[in-house]
This record gives C-alpha cells, structure tokens and sequence, in this order.
C-alpha cells in the first residue's frame, strides 16, 4: 500500500466527521433550530462533559456493559456447548432442531413482557435478555461450523491414529473455530441491542444507557439524548472491532488468508 | 511388510442411481520393500484400492491380508501403514512442527521428543526453519513436504501415497520425485504410488500395475528394472523411452475408452 493511500484512509474517515459535525453546527446556529429539537453539536458536548462530571455517564454506561458481558459469557458458553453437542450426536440435533427453527427467527425483544413477569426488572431479567439474544446465533454458527469440516483432516487424523475423541477436540473444534467466532459476533451485536432495550423498558434498578436514554428523552433533554447515543455508538464500535482483533489473535490461519509478503 | 489383495471388489452403492463398481475382484501381491505404482484413468479404483489396503475403506468382498514376509507376522490393514493423501489433508490451524506431530502428539509421545523428532524429520524431507509458520504461509512444494514428514515420522512400513504431486508445478515435482527416491532407497519401504502420470511412475517404480476404468481391474503388471539409485535424468534414457511406449499404448486404449463413456453419460 502506498503511504497516500494509507494517508487518505486515515484522514477522509476524519474529514467526514468533523465536516459533518461542522454542517451541523452552522445550521443550527445561522437558522436558530429549537435545542429540543436538535442541539447543536456544541451543547451535546455540553452535556457529555456533565455527565462525565456528575459521574451518571459512567455509572450507567459500566452497568450496561457490565450487562453485555455478562449475558454474552452465559450465552457463549452455553451456546458453543449446544452446538457442539449437536455437532457430534444427532440425537441431539433432532431434539434441538424445532426449539431452535421456531425460536431463532422470534424477535428477542417480543420476549421483554414474558421475561418482567417472571423475572421481575432487577438485574437477572437484564442479563437473561442479553444471554438469551445472544445465545441463538452462537448454537446455530457452531453447529454449522461443525458440520461443515472438511472430511479429509478428519480422514488424515484417522489415519494417524486419533481416537475419536482426539478428533473431536484436536479436529473438529478447532475446524469450526472461524464458524464459532463469527456467531459470537453476531451475538454480541444482538446482546447490545437487547440490553439496551431491556434498560429502556424495565429497569426497576434505573440504570444503564438504556435508562439514561429514555430518561433523558422524557424530560426532553435533548442534548442528553444525542450525548448517550454518540456514546453507545462509539462503545459498540469498540466492542465490535476488539472482537475481531482478538478473533484474528486467536485464529489466525482463518483470516487474511493467502501467502504471506514477506 | 508384503501386502496380498485378494479378490478384492468394491461396490458403491449410489442411492436412487445403479451401483458402481469400483474395483472387480483384483489380485495382486505387493511384495515387501518395493515402490510399486497404480496406473489408471481416473475412475479406475487406484484409490479406492490405495484407501482399502490402508484401512480407511472396506472391501465388499475379498480380503487383503498384510504380513512381515521373514517371520510371517501379519498386521491389520492400517496398523503397518500410512497415507499421504493427494489433498495433503493438512490442519490448517496447527504450525508446521505440529502438523508434523500429530501422530505422535494422539499416541501420547511428550511435546519435547514429539517436537525434536519432528525436527529431525522436517531436515530429513528439506525443509529447516520453518517450524512455526502455519501450512497457508508455505509454497505449494513445502507443503508437500510437510505432509511427507507427518506421515514418514509414524515409521510405518508400509507408505501409502494418493497422487501426492498432482497438483505441483512440473519443476517441483521433479525435485519432489527426487527427494522420495533417496527417501525410498534409504529406508525400503512398500510403497504403492497412486498416479496418473506414466513418466513418473516409471521414474519412481520397481513396478507399475496398469489398472482399466469402470470396472477397476488389473489390466498389466509391467516390472520396471532400471537400475537404483534413480535420478530425474533417467527420462533421457533408451530403456525410459521404450517403457514409455509400452504403458502409453497400455493407457491409451483406457483413456480413449474412459472417455466415450464419459461422453456417452453426458449425452444422456
């Protein structure tokens, strides 16, 4: 890559934000928008910085993402668990077949009054709806991911003299990692979502940017409402790129592949 | 370790089309310490054979019995032997070293004597200092190496090899034929060679066993007594020229036959 190239990935991405924000600015400044309509960019770093000092920005923003791991961990391990188990025994499989076709495609969110019911508002109900949304793309990328390895591996470790168990865990494991790690993306893009909304809704406990948001939106703070949103964006960004650099730290002969340029 | 095949035949059973057969009751004695190749069109069985005789397919009828022909000690079919598979089959997520390994790592060898035999056996095959890259970062001829020191290090006596060099630039595969002469004539081993190619199995073997298309069968045993050591520059000689004529009209009527029917299913 030339270093212009390199250059102009790094300063056009910058470029559009601060030309954005700075259109932003100038419109709602020359036309004399409403802040409660829209804020300018000005008054939403306002509040940031007041919500950063008065200490709610962080209280609320380390419960949610307290939440998120917490239900993406249970999911995770329940999950990859369930697919593998599946991988290996039909049995299995066929039992958990029609649980998973009719539950997967149920939006996640549906399941919010069922869950206050029995669960209450407190802290469970949070992180069961951030394990239960992420743990549907976890089995099912396992299970995938185990039934799509490739047989001449798992021939060659035959050959080698593998016991079956040895091919499970020295073969088909690590063959299904790549499929595993993308359902754990995809479940951690779900478990954000759902964690939030379960903030927004229940929530006895007030907090999380859930509650921030909805709080915020109630007494029409704007400025507030754009300041937690710009944080859960950025926070979810994050989130998501740390997860693919620790997939590519973990496995790496799955991504990039093709001869190395050295 | 001599291997017998007798009246092997393999049926598949395709479900809602005829059965095939893949092979029709073939005999052949593989005598012990020779580098005998199968030579076929493709469809002809050799791998199917290749696979039945290492254990990793049964035979539907016939038997294959394998033994130590000094002291009659006989061995189930793939506990004396092992395979190198034409796709190579290597696990992509495992360094070099312990690609190489695995067969010891399952049989419970510590990861210290695993690793420094699996060294050996890396400079054995040529290929030094490339113990932790992974089998993606290596070129088409390394990773044949690696797949030749991972089924080398089982020091079975018996080495089962599937079209390994199918897929090699035709300079590499010279210097890749090279290397499993000198393998071979160090340690004499059996080894049956699956190929399609008749040069090479000319160059590499002490026989060729020309086999026919749909059925499989044994069509000619053709002994190829060119002196060892062998090296590439045996494709200039007389005598290479004169074994060439002989297995190409052999293959010919084979291929031309393989390919009327070919063409007759897809007309159909």
């Amino acid at each position: 890559m030339t270093t212009r190239r390199r250059l102009a990935e790094l300063v056009l991405p910058a470029l559009s934000i601060i030309g954005f924000v700075a259109l932003w600015q100038a419109v709602v400044v020359l036309r004399g928008i409403p802040p409660i309509y829209l804020p300018a960019p000005s008054a939403i770093a306002a509040a940031l910085v007041q919500m950063a000092r008065d200490g709610s920005l962080w209280t609320n923003l380390a419960a949610t993402i307290l939440r998120i791991f917490a239900g993406f961990a249970v999911a995770a391990l329940g999950g990859v668990a369930l697919g593998l188990l599946m991988g290996r025994s039909r049995i299995v499989a066929q039992i958990a077949d029609p649980w998973l076709a009719a539950l997967y495609p149920l939006p996640k969110i549906s399941l919010i009054p069922l869950m206050i019911i029995w669960l209450g508002t407190g802290e469970t109900y949070n992180i069961v709806m951030s394990a239960i949304s992420a743990f549907f793309p976890i089995v099912l990328s396992t299970y995938a991911g185990v039934q799509q390895v490739d047989h001449g591996p798992v021939l060659a470790a035959r050959d080698l003299g593998a016991s079956p168990r040895q091919i499970q865990t020295k073969v088909i494991l690590p063959a299904a990692v790549p499929h595993i790690f993308n359902g754990l993306q995809l479940g951690m893009g779900v478990t954000i979502i759902l964690v939030v909304a379960a903030e927004m809704i229940g929530g006895s406990d007030q907090t999380g940017m859930g509650y921030l948001l909805i709080n915020a939106g109630q007494v029409m703070d704007t400025d507030k409402v754009f300041a937690s949103l710009a944080v859960m964006a950025v926070v979810g960004a994050v989130i998501m790129k740390l997860q693919r650099f620790i997939d590519r730290k973990a496995a790496p002969w799955a991504v990039h592949a093709g001869p190395r340029q050295d | 370790m001599e291997v017998r095949v007798e009246a092997v035949s393999k049926v598949w059973n395709v479900a809602g089309a005829a059965p095939v057969t893949a092979l029709d009751t073939v005999h052949h004695r593989f005598p012990s310490g020779r580098f005998s190749c199968l030579l076929g069109p493709s469809g002809c069985g050799k791998s199917t054979l290749a696979q039945i005789v290492g254990g990793l397919e049964t035979p539907s009828t016939g038997r294959i019995s394998i033994f130590d022909p000094v002291n009659g000690r006989g061995a189930a079919p793939g506990a004396a032997s092992i395979m190198m598979w034409q796709g190579l089959n290597l696990f992509p997520w495992r360094s070099v070293i312990d690609n190489v390994a695995f067969g010891l790592e399952v049989a419970g060898i510590g990861r210290a004597e695993r690793h420094e035999r699996a060294r050996a056996m890396l400079a054995t095959v040529g290929l030094n200092g490339f113990d932790k890259h992974l089998p993606r970062q290596l070129s088409g001829g390394m990773r044949q190496r690696v797949a030749l020191a991972r089924a080398l290090i089982m020091e079975r006596p018996i080495l089962l090899m599937d079209e390994p060099f199918a897929a090699l630039d035709a300079q590499t595969k010279i210097v890749m034929q090279e290397e499993l002469l000198r393998i071979f004539e160090a340690s004499r081993k059996t080894v049956l060679f699956v190929t399609h190619a008749i040069d090479e199995a000319i160059l590499l073997g002490d026989e060729i066993v020309v086999m026919t298309a749909r059925p499989g069968r044994i069509k000619e045993v053709i002994p190829i007594e060119l002196p060892r050591p062998r090296s590439f520059e045996l494709v200039n000689t007389k005598e290479f020229g004169a074994l060439f004529q002989h297995v190409f009209h052999l293959i010919r009527d084979e291929v031309t036959k393989a390919m009327r029917e070919a063409t007759a299913e897809h007309a159909a």
